[in-house]
């Protein structure tokens, strides 16, 4: 904590226990009775197809789903989608392909301030796990700039394990410890929006392409 | 100014009205469908209704919980009363970090308070970062939907905005190419920002953690770029542990947009790391506002209401809403979930809005947590009555009905009278005393006989005489 911000919570101490104090004593008052047992839905279940379902709903927010042929998932991008003519690329530390050349490049390995990223071109992060039932993919940023890259750059792969797959958003908190995660978050296609009469447009303020790339080591 | 004549003003453009409940009805429709791609839909909808209203019986002690883990995580957690409170504590944060420009995403709270004018004031420069809030905010008007802010206009007129104000080529109205001009605007704003504003969808007591909700990125871009992020929840957002979050969050994006989930979900606990030992340390700062959420709270008729997720979607379905548009409520949060909020806060100003409601309940079988939004609409009814907050005509009509409906003879003679006498006026003198109803339509005939006396013949007739 600062000096100003010592000087402003000092100056402000009395008021704002007050204000607490009033809060917390108003809400004790008005608080009604516990309701009865809360009905709980459980763990979700595997679809029969997995990987359909995903790149179903994944498709429904913008995004694309591609299955990579073993460790080389460079290969399964498709060539009009050419990585290789980027001339700034975050990539998260050990996604490189081996053989290929495909690492930080440009703004993406010099920045030292995410402010430094804005021209980033492709940003390429390892998700923990992907969520079949809406296509969501769990992602906890290795450093602040890779946060920033992931917002950033003009397209986004997201890398997860073929096998790290789970069923609803239910099983998907089952496994998040959110009290030793300082920023994390479910991502799901490309910025977009539709404020301009209902038209869906991808590409609001964050990436306009997001690739949810399954990979098998 | 009540809700009829300020929606007067938006239904006399047919063409719009027409195409405003079309749209909000084709996001309905998306809703449906996505609600019904998930079979435990409604098993979704009471485990989230039940956690709600279990964090509503024990708030003092989660937000204690929250306080202690957030401060923890390294957050600075402040406590405002009222929106003046609110907008206080704001201002001084970001004067004391010499703030001039700040980046806001989407947050009804800070609509509510009031903030924007109130940093303008101190000459801060506050930048609406979501599409329809920046839409609205340079065309000098609130919202008209809670998570659709410019739902209310077309495409040419947002062509027209960015012409005046982001040297669009005139005449523009292609959508892909008014959101790239807005976004090369915006990314600037980004770019420069001082600090950061976001609201918060979901406060998770268990681990001091908060959850942002949005499409286009902008609270994440909003807060990963400023060192300053200052993030304002309403009292009614928390839950207890991380896995309460799972229903609100199938349900949420299904029942908005009719997306399987937002582009992004994000999970805030404490201020961010700093990337290099140049300029400020980050700081998260977390103001919890009350502002008349704990008297809301202690009125067990509309408590429930606490409840809501701020989805849209009983706006969306709603017959009044699609068809009298956001601003004719004159709220910040309109449609159902505002007629029943707002008159909680100033009920002579918005005694018209309970009525502004055909009782369909539309809104209270959509509402993911489960509000019964119509019953009440309906008891604000007998409230705002009882507290005399009606105005004069409705008071005196409502009198004299419920004279005349609670007296047979009365009754029976008003009747008789009203058809003797409505049988001999011009029909266009009926239309009028049709009001808006008749605007468009005729008034039926008056028959000459009352229902009881036509039922009264029909019983006392043969079978055959009954043939039609």
């Amino acid at each position: 904590m600062n000096d100003a911000n010592d000087a402003i919570l000092g100056a402000r101490d009395a008021a704002a226990s007050t204000a607490r104090d009033a809060i917390l004593g108003a809400l004790e008052a008005a608080a009604p009775p516990a309701p009865d047992a809360i009905p709980r839905v459980g763990a979700g279940e595997m679809p029969a197809d997995p990987t359909g379902v995903l790149r179903e709903r994944l498709d429904q927010n913008g995004g694309t789903l591609v299955e990579a042929d073993g460790a080389d998932w460079l290969a399964c991008l498709g060539d009009a989608f050419d990585v290789g003519s980027f001339t700034n690329v975050y990539c998260a530390q050990g996604d490189m392909v081996a053989g290929s050349d495909l690492g930080s490049r440009g703004v993406g390995a010099t920045a030292l301030d995410v402010h430094a990223l804005a021209p980033l071109d492709l940003c390429v992060l390892r998700a923990q796990f992907a969520v079949v039932e809406n296509g969501a993919a769990w992602h906890v940023p290795a450093s602040p700039l890779e946060r920033a890259a992931a917002l950033l750059a003009q397209h986004l792969i997201v890398l997860v394990d073929a096998s790290a797959l789970v069923p609803t958003l239910h099983d998907a908190y089952a496994g998040i410890d959110l009290g030793g995660t300082g920023f994390g978050w479910f991502l799901c296609g490309p910025s977009k929006t539709a404020d301009i009469e209902q038209a869906l447009v991808l590409g609001a303020h964050g990436p306009c392409s997001m690739r949810l790339v399954l990979t098998s080591s | 100014m009540g809700h009829v004549s300020r929606a007067t003003a938006f239904v006399a453009e047919a063409d719009r009205t027409t195409w405003h409940d079309q749209v909000l009805w084709f996001v309905r429709a998306k809703r449906d469908a996505a609600a019904d791609s998930v079979p435990e839909w409604e098993s979704l909808r009471d485990e989230a209704a039940g956690v709600k209203r279990d964090a509503l019986s024990r708030l003092p002690a989660l937000w204690r919980e929250f306080e202690t883990r957030a401060t923890e995580a390294g957050a600075v957690v402040h406590w405002a009363r009222d929106a003046a409170e609110h907008n206080r504590i704001v201002g001084q944060l970001l004067e004391h970090h010499g703030a001039q420009r700040v980046v806001k995403s989407k947050s009804m709270l800070t609509e509510e308070c009031g903030l924007n004018p109130h940093l303008e004031t101190k000459g801060i420069e506050v930048v609406d970062t979501d599409l329809g809030e920046r839409i609205v905010q340079l065309r000098n008007e609130p919202p008209s939907h809670i998570i659709m802010p410019a739902i209310h206009l077309k495409r040419g007129e947002i062509g027209e905005l960015f012409h005046a104000e982001m040297e669009a080529p005139e005449g523009l109205e292609d959508p892909d190419a008014l959101t790239a001009i807005a976004r090369e605007d915006l990314r600037a704003r980004f770019l420069a920002a001082d600090a950061g504003i976001t609201g918060v969808n979901f406060a998770v007591a268990e681990s001091g953690s908060f959850v942002v909700v949005t499409n286009e990125g902008n609270a994440d871009l909003g807060t990963a770029l400023p060192r300053l992020h200052i993030a304002c929840v309403g009292l009614e957002k928390i839950v207890p542990r991380a896995q309460d979050l799972a229903p609100f969050l199938r349900l949420l994006a299904r029942s908005a947009t009719g997306q399987p989930i937002s582009t992004y979900t994000s999970h805030f606990r404490g201020p961010r790391a700093a990337e290099n030992d140049d300029g400020p340390t980050p700081e998260q700062h977390i103001v919890i506002v009350d502002n008349g959420r704990s008297r809301l709270l202690a009125e067990p008729a509309f408590r429930e209401a606490l409840a809501c997720i701020r989805c849209g979607a009983c706006l969306n379905t709603c017959p009044v809403y699609r068809r009298s548009g956001g601003h004719s409520y004159g709220t910040t949060v309109p449609g159902p979930i505002g007629s029943v909020l707002a008159p909680s806060r100033d009920p002579a100003r918005h005694a018209e809005l309970p009525h502004a409601c055909s009782l369909c309940g539309s809104c209270s079988d959509i509402c993911p947590v489960k509000v019964p939004l119509h019953h009440q609409l309906l008891t604000w009814r007998s409230h705002l009555a009882e507290g005399g907050h009606h105005a004069r005509r409705r008071r005196l009509a409502f009198g004299l009905a419920a004279r005349v409906l609670g007296d047979r003879a009365l009754y029976g003679f008003a009747t008789r009278a009203g058809r003797a006498i409505a049988r001999r006026l011009p029909s266009r003198w009926l239309d009028a005393l049709g009001g808006a109803w008749s605007r468009s339509r005729a008034m039926p005939p008056i028959p000459a006989k009352s229902f009881r006396d036509q039922l009264r013949v029909r019983e006392e007739a043969t079978p055959e005489e009954r043939q039609p």
